[in-house]
């Protein structure tokens, strides 16, 4: 996170502005008609910063719902087992075998119903999208009903979990509107199957709102295939991940890696870097346009108001006093572009997008969410571009010499 | 034309002023410029004339299933096809994840048949080593320079999909026309189906060269309802219609960019109107002295409105220019982080675009002011003097 770094240089300047509307008044309010009685160059500059303010908005809210996605999704004392080298679970396969080693380690948590470990099987398939522009690969993730329990940001909203046993399909509430045939009681023909949708869950914004999850037996016979790709487990202790993680690591029978589960979707977050990069791409060039239009602006209002300037001087208003005034006045005329810049952002509040895993090149859906928190930063940004562009300005205001003014 | 003088005087009237506007709209037109490049560029992966006459056949389930090895036999005989390919994405990691290349395991024979477009200049002989050799692999000039690579040098491989890690030996590099077809290492399917015991007869794609372009339609019938019932179905689509699938996994990438294009657009229209009202209003004395001297109305909105256009075409030339000196920069830089933008270009059609939206920018954002400036009685305007 940069982004307070870059507001840190501001403070002193910020606070000097404070001190000077408090200590030697050039009222606040002048600038504030000031800015009122030319409506027509306040309004268009600050719809100038309305616009940048909202595109840098939005594209912080796209990151965070990319990095969200994968940072919501895993607990610290929970382990994932895959293949060694395999990075992803849809690319590593585990054997029966292993599978039974792993349930029998005695770090593993237990619950009335027995060890609190998923062997799960992670494959991919093709759904076609609700708005007709093709199809798009999804995660299908067969589970054991620990794993369900497991992952306790994972809430049923609608129908019942499947059974184990039957082909059964649950799918995210989150999905269910950007693809077709997503809804409960309807059914998806897959791997030579019929499969019932039986009920719609709600993942909180995690990794899992991108896939669809049924029992894990039912998916490898319909694959045909024996092997599972991946294993949770819970540790009793999470203290002890370490000793975990190193006993699998050493066991020769296994050749697995065990990582704990917020590690290994942080090392997913790389999927949503291409649209990070250009997101922070087009916010900063925009800025810079944005800090060349208020700059315009400002000395426009300087350039008009010559001799309101030499009577404030000749009134005894000294020229710090005149720069923090001009200062203020960009301030206010960014501030109020960037305070309509936030609101227009929320247009795109909870606005269901999605982006590719590079690494598995399956789809990751996630919502625009458009909170106060970012509001704000989007506000702060357009107070950092009103001091940026407001200074030159008001240094010239406060450089006009009083008599030349008068005269002019 | 005489009064180009005249226009030019009073652009550098406010020489602050012209510049800063010109600045902002220049910056705005970089990012319109680059940002339309950017969706040119990968619009030309999915509209790309050379894969005209090839297909990809695939699982119909997803691309992650695999098909027998067999199909190929039935597909090459089909009288339509001029060479049949098994091509498998191997995603082998070399070193270092950011080491991002693709890497394939393919059929080494028909491979220089099947990618004649993207195998333009190769070594017979380099390439009959790399038929004789199953460890053998051939890359891509662009990827051998990058790493320092040369012919005998041997490439370990990480298998990530595969529990395999091969060592392989360059036989051969070859050149291309686009600098992504060079950014490939090709190697023996052979050698991963002996040595990942589930890959045994099986692999992830055919791709299959028709003997014409014309009969691609009817092979992609004939294949896929030959396989319709069959326990492995096959989806075939053309080489374009597949890439643009890859394309649109990226997300709605069109639609945003197409969204930022507007905003900035209507960013600029409104900062140039800004900038054309200031100078206008100030010139309002001048406007009726003009007038007054025998100008028409028709002749001073014509003045405003060419200095309007002048300023704004000022700011798209810089925008453009910049957009074309940074491309370079920007193919380093995203290039890496999206394997496709490795091609990224400033294509002319775009830059032509955006010199018509500013130019169309300036004339619109000047009419307005210009227009309340003529229309305003001469002796009203003498007034203020």
């Amino acid at each position: 996170m940069t982004a307070p770094l870059l507001f840190l240089p501001l403070v002193p300047a910020l606070a000097w502005l404070v001190w000077a509307a408090l200590h030697h008044p050039v009222p606040l309010s002048y600038n504030w008609r000031s800015l009122w009685q030319r409506k027509a160059s306040t309004l268009s500059t600050a719809a100038a910063i309305a616009v940048t303010v909202a595109i840098f908005v939005v594209v912080l809210s796209l990151s965070q719902g990319i990095s969200h996605a994968f940072v919501a999704s895993g607990r610290p004392d929970q382990i994932l087992v895959i293949r060694a080298n395999s990075r992803v679970e849809l690319n590593s396969t585990l054997e029966r075998g292993q599978v039974r080693i792993l349930k029998a380690q005695p770090l593993v948590a237990r619950d009335e119903v027995g060890a609190l470990a998923s062997a799960e099987c992670c494959v991919i398939m093709m759904l076609d999208r609700s708005d007709g522009s093709g199809g798009a690969n999804v995660a299908l993730r067969g589970l054991e009903p620990a794993g369900v329990r497991m992952r306790s940001q994972v809430r049923l909203v609608e129908g019942r979990w499947f059974r184990p046993g039957l082909s059964e399909l649950v799918v995210p509430r989150r999905m269910a509107a950007r693809f077709q045939g997503l809804a409960l009681g309807r059914s998806l023909d897959y791997a030579g199957h019929r499969w019932p949708i039986v009920g719609i869950f709600d993942g909180h914004g995690s990794a899992f709102d991108s896939e669809v999850w049924t029992d894990v037996e039912q998916l490898m016979q319909a694959r045909r295939r024996n092997a599972y790709s991946s294993m949770l487990v819970r540790l009793a202790d999470p203290l002890r991940a370490a000793d975990f993680i190193q006993d699998v690591d050493s066991d020769k029978r296994l050749k697995l890696e065990a990582k704990p589960e917020p590690v290994y979707y942080a090392e997913q977050t790389e999927a949503g870097k291409p649209i990070q990069v250009l997101g922070q791409l087009i916010t900063a060039i925009l800025t810079l346009g944005a800090i060349f239009t208020a700059m315009n602006t400002m000395y426009a209002t300087v350039a008009g108001r010559t001799a309101e300037i030499g009577t404030l001087r000749a009134l005894g208003f000294r020229r710090v006093e005149i720069l923090a005034s001009f200062q203020w006045e960009a301030l206010m005329l960014c501030g109020l572009g960037g305070l309509a810049g936030a609101l227009l952002a929320l247009a795109f509040n909870g606005i269901q997008t999605s982006t590719v895993n590079f690494q598995t090149f399956s789809d990751v859906s996630f919502a625009f969410t458009i909170t106060p928190a970012l509001m704000a930063q989007g506000v702060a940004f357009s107070v950092l571009m009103g001091l940026a562009g407001g200074f030159f300005p008001a240094w010239r205001a406060s450089r006009i010499p009083v008599t030349e003014a008068l005269a002019g | 034309m005489k009064f180009l003088h005249l226009i030019l005087r009073s652009l550098l009237r406010s020489r602050r002023r012209t510049l800063l506007t010109i600045l902002s709209l220049g910056v705005s037109v970089f990012l319109v410029a680059t940002l339309q490049s950017i969706l040119g560029t990968l619009d030309g992966f999915a509209h790309n004339p050379d894969s005209a006459s090839r297909i990809a056949v695939r699982h119909k389930t997803s691309l992650a299933n695999f098909l027998p090895l067999r199909d190929g036999d039935w597909i090459r005989a089909q009288p339509e096809v001029a060479a049949v390919m098994p091509m498998q994405w191997f995603g082998g990691v070399y070193q270092d994840q950011r080491n991002f290349f693709a890497n394939f395991a393919v059929d080494p024979e028909p491979l220089a048949r099947i990618f004649k477009e993207e195998i333009v200049a190769y070594s017979e002989p380099q390439f009959r080593d790399f038929v004789r050799d199953r460890t053998g692999c051939v890359v891509g000039q662009g990827l051998a320079d990058k790493f320092g690579w040369k012919v005998g040098t041997v490439v370990p491989l990480q298998g990530t999909i595969f529990p395999f890690s091969p060592r392989l030996t360059i036989r051969g590099i070859f050149k291309g026309k686009r600098s992504s077809d060079e950014m490939v290492l090709y190697f023996q399917y052979k050698h991963l189906e002996e040595s990942v015991s589930w890959m045994q007869g099986r692999v992830g794609a055919f791709w299959v060269r028709a003997r014409a372009a014309d009969d691609v339609p009817r092979l992609i019938e004939r294949i896929d309802h030959h396989y319709r019932d069959d326990l492995e179905p096959t989806l075939s689509e053309t080489e374009n219609a597949f890439q643009l699938e890859f394309l649109k996994m990226l997300g709605d990438y069109a639609t945003m960019i197409q969204t930022i294009t507007a905003a900035v657009l209507v960013a600029i229209l409104i900062v140039t109107a800004s900038t054309m009202a200031m100078t206008i209003r100030e010139r309002t004395t001048e406007v009726a002295v003009f007038r007054a001297m025998g100008f028409t109305g028709r002749q001073m909105l014509g003045l405003l409105l060419a200095e309007g256009v002048l300023l704004a075409a000022l700011g798209g030339l810089l925008g453009i220019g910049l957009a074309v000196l940074a491309a370079g920069a920007l193919r380093g830089t995203i290039g890496v982080s999206i394997p496709w933008l490795n091609d990224f270009q400033v294509q002319r059609a775009t830059l032509l675009f955006c010199f018509q939206a500013t130019l169309a920018t300036g004339l619109l954002s000047t009419f307005i002011p210009a227009y309340q400036a003529v229309r305003r009685p001469i002796v009203e305007g003498l007034r203020a003097l």
